[in-house]
């Protein structure tokens, strides 16, 4: 029994939510009150995860305190066929972490403009969004050549991977942080194109994409 | 210095930004734009806003004829941005005036066009080349700047060809020769996008894209610099013209039997047996929106007045297909359209009109046609397959041979079976059959003779189908018009009282006095009439009210009914 402590306006905890959906999995929700409630410091969370963040994600023995570390597991553990996550190519493994880390600078400013908005977290609202426009300058351009390249996706392949399922929350809810995607046209296509793929799951903020060209038949998610 | 605000022609988007099914976001002078292609391939270029609630429509559904707005759901039609459904009020079909703001588009060397403001004509600004379109370059600097920096950026003594009012073809220092068309799209006082077309040349078009890429990037870089060192303009405000006063104003109540439109017939077509399509196109332009289940009034040459249903999917506005079954025994209205009447000509027909209008919140939609009938079924079917609701709809004719729109139909998927040759005990048998079960929130639409409509409604009765589930449209109305009585009308929003006396309708007694109330097929099958009454019993001689509407005594069509009381008290 998969078990996640999940604050639902995060976009950390939808980048599990997002991967486990994907993958045709469900985990018993054990809600956290991170905003207004700050339940995510009170000494009951802080016995889950010394941290005090959200995600965690348990299964059985193996706990995860960060979402990142989740979706490796999840992709490991739950894709036989390893599409999320294909050890097996050293070169596309290293371009997935890459992104990882891509996405952690997205949540240091995308995630916390948001927050600054939202919950008037105290934060440089405008350095937040500037650092914010400057990774989302880099993302579109590498989405856009990876269009004339024929790649639907962050890295190579024709297969969406853990890099797409991490940057995609903080991407597709930055302009709830006064980030707007105007500029990025290719990133738009990419979020269509995500909203697009099986058993993709919304939170809130997060619209869906009307039906669009049939998935690549190599493209649908593996799952169980 | 550049005024902004003159007419002209700016790129708004890169044709490569409109795939299948997507909403680019664009914004050109201050105003923010939606900008979608239909499946059908037209590029819409819309103002970025739902009427309804102001919600940006780049976040919207394109649904390959119709835009559906996030918020509540309300659709656009593909061309006219006419709102053709609204989930809240699903048995109603919208008012003609609800349409979207739209600006003009044409897309030419892999750019789309667009003007805000005044519009002058399009004049193509470049020879027609095999032109490679640049990664457009968002700027945050104000355009002229932008322009500046082009210019400034080119290789030392080559030439520079102006395009105005933002653009130059030019040699940018080190794309090693290769000239370029630039044009700065005016996105804002302080934004700019930078959209380029390079002349054909040699070499692999990824190399030059990226060189072109890292030269403009460089270049954005310098004058988004400048651009922060200098004070910020001010943000333009959107230009809104006047909307039209037809839009402005309140509708008449009096819309009467007009002729609003001239189409020409641009194809002839035997469909079937006895049935002949027509192609009834736009003199410029497109025709007004309308929704599935619509029908226009065409005037024909003969003085006669007909109906017939819109066979379009949505969005289609170039044209109305409509089909017309040849009866050598009617009036003549048939026989003139089939017989007299050409490709080349020109018809008089009234706007579009829905009094057949299709919910698209059902679980499941019902279409039996029997027929000709199949025309606004057709309609309404190519609409719920297009935005993937469950329907089935089953055509009924005598042969295959009989049955209009073979092809149409095989397009519209699992959803469509053809019944042929049934006698009255296989049809009832087959119905029966269909109308088990209303089910849950399924609706049920029937159009075809008039035995087909009794029986279909009787087993839809008996089958536990709530009334206001089962939505008909006849043909004709078949029913002997008792037209003895005489009494007396009060209107009660003119403040006339008239006298109805035998031989006369009410429709005719309106006319007689200057009150051009609105009428189509004036025998009591289409509900164009149809009339509040305030007080009074009126005697429905109609095929077009259910029962329970009869009963209420609340509506009637003037063109057919006639009253029970002496005194009838009509909303008119």
């Amino acid at each position: 029994m998969l078990v996640l402590y999940d604050f639902e306006l995060s976009a950390d905890c939808y980048k599990v939510r997002l991967l486990l959906a994907l993958l045709g999995l469900s985990a018993l929700i054990e809600p956290v009150d991170v905003f207004p409630g700050a339940a995510h410091r009170s000494a009951a969370f802080l016995a889950v995860n010394p941290l005090g963040q959200v995600p965690v994600l348990i299964d059985g023995d193996t706990k995860l305190g960060d979402a990142h570390a989740a979706l490796v597991y999840l992709a490991r553990t739950y894709d036989a066929a390893g599409r999320w996550l294909p050890i097996g190519e050293p070169p596309r493994l290293a371009e997935i972490e890459a992104w990882h880390s891509f996405a952690w600078q997205l949540s240091q400013s995308l995630s916390v403009a948001r927050d600054v908005v939202a919950t008037g977290r105290d934060a440089d609202l405008a350095a937040c969004q500037s650092e914010g426009h400057r990774l989302l300058r880099v993302l579109d351009e590498h989405l856009w050549f990876g269009e004339r390249q024929g790649r639907d996706w962050l890295c190579p392949g024709t297969h969406p991977t853990t890099a797409d399922v991490a940057c995609f929350p903080d991407v597709v809810l930055c302009e709830e942080g006064g980030v707007s995607r105007q500029d990025y046209p290719a990133i738009r296509r990419w979020l269509d194109r995500i909203k697009r793929l099986p058993r993709f799951v919304v939170m809130s903020g997060v619209f869906p994409a009307g039906p669009g060209p049939a998935p690549r038949p190599d493209a649908a998610p593996a799952g169980t | 210095m550049t005024n902004l605000r003159a007419p002209a022609w700016h790129p708004v988007a890169s044709s490569e930004d409109l795939p299948f099914r997507h909403v680019f976001h664009g914004q050109l002078l201050g105003q923010e734009l939606a900008i979608w292609r239909a499946d059908d391939g037209n590029v819409n270029v819309w103002e970025n806003r739902c009427l309804h609630r102001g919600v940006r429509l780049s976040i919207g559904i394109n649904e390959g004829a119709e835009l559906k707005c996030q918020y509540h759901g309300w659709r656009y039609a593909n061309r006219s941005a006419g709102c053709t459904y609204i989930p809240a009020h699903p048995a109603d079909a919208p008012a003609r005036r609800i349409a979207n703001r739209t600006y003009p588009a044409v897309e030419r060397h892999g750019l789309v066009w667009s003007a805000v403001g005044e519009t002058p004509a399009f004049e193509d600004p470049l020879p027609d080349l095999d032109w490679l379109p640049l990664r457009p370059l968002p700027v945050d600097a104000p355009p002229e700047a932008v322009l500046g920096a082009l210019l400034d950026a080119r290789q030392a003594d080559t030439p520079v060809d102006a395009l105005p009012p933002l653009g130059a073809t030019l040699i940018l220092d080190g794309a090693e020769g290769r000239r370029a068309a630039f044009f700065v799209q005016p996105v804002d006082s302080a934004r700019s996008v930078i959209r380029g077309l390079l002349e054909p040349g040699a070499g692999d078009p990824l190399g030059v894209l990226q060189r072109f890429n890292r030269i403009l990037s460089a270049l954005r870089d310098r004058v988004e610099a400048a651009a922060l060192a200098a004070p910020a303009p001010v943000p333009m405000t959107p230009v809104y013209e006047p909307v039209s006063v037809e839009l402005a104003t309140m509708p008449d109540i009096t819309i009467g039997r007009r002729a609003t439109l001239r189409v020409a017939v641009a194809a002839k077509t035997d469909l079937a047996e006895g049935i002949v399509g027509f192609e009834l196109a736009a003199l410029a332009g497109h025709l007004p929106t309308f929704q599935p289940g619509a029908h226009i009034d065409v005037h024909l040459p003969n003085g006669l007045v007909r109906q017939y249903s819109i066979t379009n999917g949505p969005g289609e506005l170039l044209h109305y297909d409509i089909a017309v079954k040849r009866e050598p025994a009617s009036a003549g209205g048939s026989l003139a359209l089939c017989d007299t009447v050409r490709v080349g000509d020109v018809l008089a027909i009234s706007e579009p009109r829905n009094n057949f209008p299709l919910r698209r919140d059902a679980t499941h939609t019902l279409l039996l046609a029997g027929g000709i009938g199949i025309t606004p079924l057709l309609s309404m079917a190519k609409a719920l397959h297009r935005s993937g609701l469950s329907f089935g709809l089953h055509a009924f004719a005598r042969s295959p041979r009989h049955l209009p729109y073979n092809e149409p139909l095989a397009a519209l998927g699992e959803g469509v079976a053809t019944h042929f040759g049934l006698d009255p005990a296989g049809t009832e048998r087959l119905l029966a059959e269909l109308l088990q079960s209303p089910g849950f929130a399924r609706h049920l639409y029937v159009c075809g003779p008039a035995p087909m409509l009794e029986l279909t409604r009787r087993l839809a009765e008996a089958a536990g189908w709530p009334e206001e589930a089962v939505h008909f449209e006849y043909f004709r109305n078949d029913r002997v018009i008792e037209k003895g009585t005489s009494f007396t009308i009060e209107l009660a929003r003119s403040a006339l009282t008239l006298g109805v006396p035998a031989g006369k309708s009410i429709l005719e007694v309106l006319r007689d006095n200057g009150i051009e109330a609105p009428s189509s097929c004036e025998q009591g099958a289409c509900g164009t009439c149809l009339t509040t009454v305030l007080d009074g019993i009126p005697d429905h001689q109609d095929v077009y009210l259910h029962g329970s509407e009869r009963q209420s005594n609340r509506c009637m069509l003037t063109c057919v009914s006639r009253a029970r009381t002496p005194r009838l008290v009509l909303d008119i």
